[in-house]
This record gives structure tokens, C-alpha cells and sequence, in this order.
């Protein structure tokens, strides 16, 4: 295993009852890179980066096998705890889903949860982490006012920086753009890029331009295999197999 | 969208190859009207160039326009990068053959032509056109056992080139009448090792296209 590594799976397989998502995945996933999982609708994609921080754990008959290695330990052991785990692995959804709540409560939320009841380390955590998700200038005169004010784009990245306030390590990015305007899309895509610097970010998109902008690796799946992995460029510029090759050249999917 | 898309790869393909061929028959009967001192086929050949360029023009904005529509990865952005280094490069090849006809035209119709053939240079001709053409084929057909030698073929013909040179010189000292002819025939000769480089960079890129790995022909 490279030592970049901060993820790595192992022959994972999951079921849903009898419906096998994923078949035999195995992947390194390296430290402060974005890296990108791209396939048709039903590849596995969401239910594999749902497995990183133990999401599909709460579904009836859902059922794992292989390892998913964080830090050089398997998260499907006894003992690990998914609650530790999430703060660690932090996650944003396709929809943003902020907290009916007001802004500052929405990043405030989670070290809240995590204990810190200081008004001061609160509000230094609340201004870092919108700061970082860069929607501080846009907020900073109106923390008090509820979260659902907010454009999308804004809401996504309450969302992100709501993440970032239980300083996780790594950030899963479910089709984080699919319900933004263009404009609010950039500025999220930006954002990544900035994250990249402090955080591991493994980002699930339909979006294949997106993927080829924002990520350092790609991931390409099909029927829940994990049918190619490298570098961005090397995928979206000579695929070495011919399913990827087809699946981004739009021939089919 | 995507195969009204691969339609428009397809046919800007058909074009880029169509226009390789053209500019490869202006080479060819360049060299034809040189051989027998045809002013008429030189004159055509000339003409030619205006169509050559248009064509250049249509499959470049062609290629801009795709790229800016459907933004291509993969073996359908190689496939447009490719294009547009074929074009310029067959554009080129064109133009050598406008050049060459150019030769025929100054020197005009009483020349003797003796020397066309004592320097080698319808054989040189012959070997430059079959790397255009064995480089346009490869890219029609993905045939990359066609391009497999160019490196060793494009060695042969700088060989020549060098040998023509120093032929042409020798002939010059025989004879100074011979100059003016000598130096547009070694011209020629070096036009034809510029086109025999295009058909390198044309067999460069069809690798690439074909197999997304970039080689250097040299």
C-alpha cells in the first residue's frame, strides 16, 4: 500500500438482500487529493463511498464483506465505532441540508455534539470553517438568520462547512453540484480545490466534465466493479479499457 | 446528442483524410509536371492551393466548434487533436507541392531535364509519397503496422537528400551553366525531406490516436 494511502479497500462486496452493488472492490485512495467516482446510474458509485463512513450500515439487509482499511484499520470490525468514524469522515449530500436552524447554529452543531460548549472556541470554529467552505464574506453580517435564506449554492456550502467544523479528515461528496446553477457550481468546485490542500475529498458525480476538472484521480464503475482507476488525465485522455473509454465518450450509459 | 456528435467526428474525419489526399496528389503531380517539364500541370498545381487552404480552414473551425460544443475526452478528443495536426501538416505538404510547381514555372519551358533524373529526384519523390500515403492510410484504418518503419524510411530519405546535395554541387562545378537549375532541383529535395518529416508527424499522431500513447518519430 502506498503510504499516501488514507482509504483503501479490500474485495469489498455488499448486498443489498439479494442484489450484490458492489463486486470485489479494490482501491487506494490517496491523502489530500480529490478523487472522482463516475458511472451510470446503479454502478455502485454512491454505495461505495456510502460504505467509507459506514452509511449503508442502517439499512435493512444490507450485508458487507471485505475491508474497508482507514489509517491501516478495517471500519467493518468490531469495536470500530461509526459515530468517531463519521466525525472523522465527513459527508455532503446531493441536496443541501442544512439544519432549520440559523447559520451559526449549523456549523456550531457539530462540535456542539462533540462536547465544546465555549462561546468563544465556538464562534472561532463557526468563522474557520465558513471561512474554508469561502462563504464568510457572503454570511458574516447575518449568522443569526435561519439556513433556508440561503441561495442553493450558499446552502451547499453551510453544508461543507458544517463539515469541516468537526474537522474530519476526510470529506465524501455525493453529486454535490447535481441540484446548483452553473455559477454556485464553480464556486463549489473551487472550493474543492482549496480542500484538497487539508482534507482527502472522494466526490461521486455524474457530471464527467466535472470530474475531469476537479479531480487529481478517477474512478470508473460499472455493474459494481471498480472497472478502472488512475490519474484524471490518464482517464479522460487515453483509458486503457475500452468500457471507460465508451462509458465517457458517451457510447453508452 | 452524443451520435449526432460521433456523425460530426465521422465526417470531419472523412474531410481531414480527404484533404491529406489532396494535398499528397499536388506533391505528386508537382513532381510529375518537374519530371516532363508540364508548365500546364504546374499551373493547375498551383491553382490547387486556394482549395487546399479553404479546406484547411473549414475542418480547423470544424474542429473548434466541436471541441467547443461537446467538450471530448478520451479517444474523441485525440481524435480532434489529431485533426488538427494533420491538417496543418498535410497544408503543408500542399504547399511544398504549390512550391515545387513554383520550380517549374520560373525555370520555364525550354529547360533540358536531364538532371531531374541523374539527382535521384523522382525516386526520392516516389519513396516521400508512399510515407504520405502509408501515414494516411494508417490513419483510415487504425493499421498501425503501415507507419511501423517511418522512422527507418524517414533516415533513407535524409540520406538522399544529402547525397543530392553533394551531386548537385559536383554538377554546378562541371558546369556553372547548370547553377539556376541545380539550386531549385536541390530546393525540391528539400522540400521533399520537409514532407517526408510531415508524414512523421502525420504517423506520430495516428499512433497517438489510435493507442493515446505519444511517440517521437526521428
Amino acid at each position: 500500500m502506498s503510504p499516501d494511502t488514507i482509504i483503501a479497500t479490500d474485495r469489498l462486496n455488499l448486498w443489498y438482500g439479494d442484489t450484490r452493488a458492489l463486486v470485489d472492490v479494490s482501491m487506494e485512495i490517496p491523502d489530500r487529493k480529490v478523487t472522482a467516482l463516475i458511472g451510470p446510474s446503479g454502478c455502485g458509485k454512491s454505495t461505495l463511498i456510502r460504505c467509507f463512513n459506514r452509511m449503508n450500515d442502517i439499512l435493512p439487509g444490507c450485508r458487507i464483506e471485505g475491508k474497508v482499511m482507514y489509517h491501516g484499520e478495517n471500519i467493518y470490525d468490531n469495536g470500530s465505532d461509526p459515530v468517531s468514524l463519521r466525525r472523522r469522515i465527513g459527508m455532503v449530500f446531493q441536496k443541501p441540508n442544512p439544519f432549520p436552524k440559523s447559520i451559526y447554529e449549523n456549523v456550531a452543531y457539530g462540535p456542539r455534539v462533540h462536547g465544546i460548549r465555549d462561546r468563544r472556541t465556538l464562534d472561532s470554529i463557526v468563522e474557520e470553517s465558513l471561512r474554508r467552505a469561502a462563504l464568510w464574506d457572503e454570511v458574516r453580517d447575518r449568522l443569526s438568520r435561519s439556513a433556508l435564506s440561503l441561495s442553493g449554492g450558499q446552502q451547499q456550502r453551510l453544508c461543507i462547512a458544517r463539515t469541516l467544523a468537526v474537522e474530519p479528515e476526510v470529506i465524501l461528496m455525493d453529486e454535490p453540484c447535481s441540484a446548483l446553477d452553473p455559477i454556485a457550481t464553480a464556486k463549489v468546485e473551487g472550493l474543492i480545490d482549496e480542500l484538497k490542500k487539508q482534507y482527502c475529498v472522494i466526490i461521486v458525480t455524474h457530471n464527467m466534465q466535472q470530474a475531469a476538472r476537479v479531480s487529481d484521480y478517477t474512478g470508473f464503475m460499472y455493474l459494481g466493479r471498480l472497472i478502472e482507476f488512475g490519474g484524471t488525465t490518464q482517464i479522460f485522455e487515453s483509458p486503457r479499457d475500452e468500457l471507460t473509454e465508451n462509458y465517457i465518450t458517451g457510447r453508452f450509459g | 446528442m452524443k451520435d449526432k456528435f460521433h456523425d460530426e467526428l465521422a465526417r470531419m474525419r472523412a474531410g481531414v483524410l480527404g484533404m491529406g489526399f489532396f494535398a499528397e496528389q499536388m506533391l505528386s503531380d508537382a513532381m510529375r509536371a518537374l519530371q516532363e517539364n508540364d508548365t500546364g500541370l504546374a499551373r493547375e498545381v498551383k491553382e490547387r492551393k486556394v482549395r487546399l487552404s479553404g479546406q484547411n480552414d473549414t475542418l480547423e473551425e470544424d474542429a473548434y466548434r466541436l471541441i467547443a460544443l461537446y467538450q471530448p475526452v478520451a479517444r474523441d478528443m485525440r481524435e480532434i487533436a489529431c485533426a488538427l495536426k494533420i491538417i496543418s501538416s498535410a497544408e503543408r505538404i500542399g504547399r511544398y507541392g504549390k512550391d515545387t510547381a513554383g520550380v517549374v514555372l520560373s525555370l520555364g519551358e525550354t529547360r533540358p531535364d536531364d538532371l531531374v533524373n541523374a539527382l535521384s529526384l523522382p525516386h526520392m519523390a516516389k519513396l516521400v509519397l508512399s510515407m504520405i500515403d502509408d501515414a494516411l492510410h494508417a490513419y483510415e484504418t487504425g493499421d498501425l503496422g503501415l507507419i511501423a518503419h517511418h522512422h527507418g524510411r524517414d533516415d533513407v530519405v535524409d540520406k538522399l537528400r544529402h547525397t543530392i546535395f553533394r551531386e548537385g554541387i559536383t554538377y554546378m562545378m562541371e558546369d556553372p551553366r547548370t547553377i539556376t537549375r541545380c539550386t531549385n532541383y536541390l530546393m525540391v529535395a528539400r522540400y521533399l525531406e520537409r514532407c517526408a518529416d510531415h508524414s512523421c508527424k502525420i504517423a506520430e499522431k495516428v499512433h497517438y490516436l489510435v493507442t493515446g500513447e505519444r511517440i517521437e518519430i526521428r
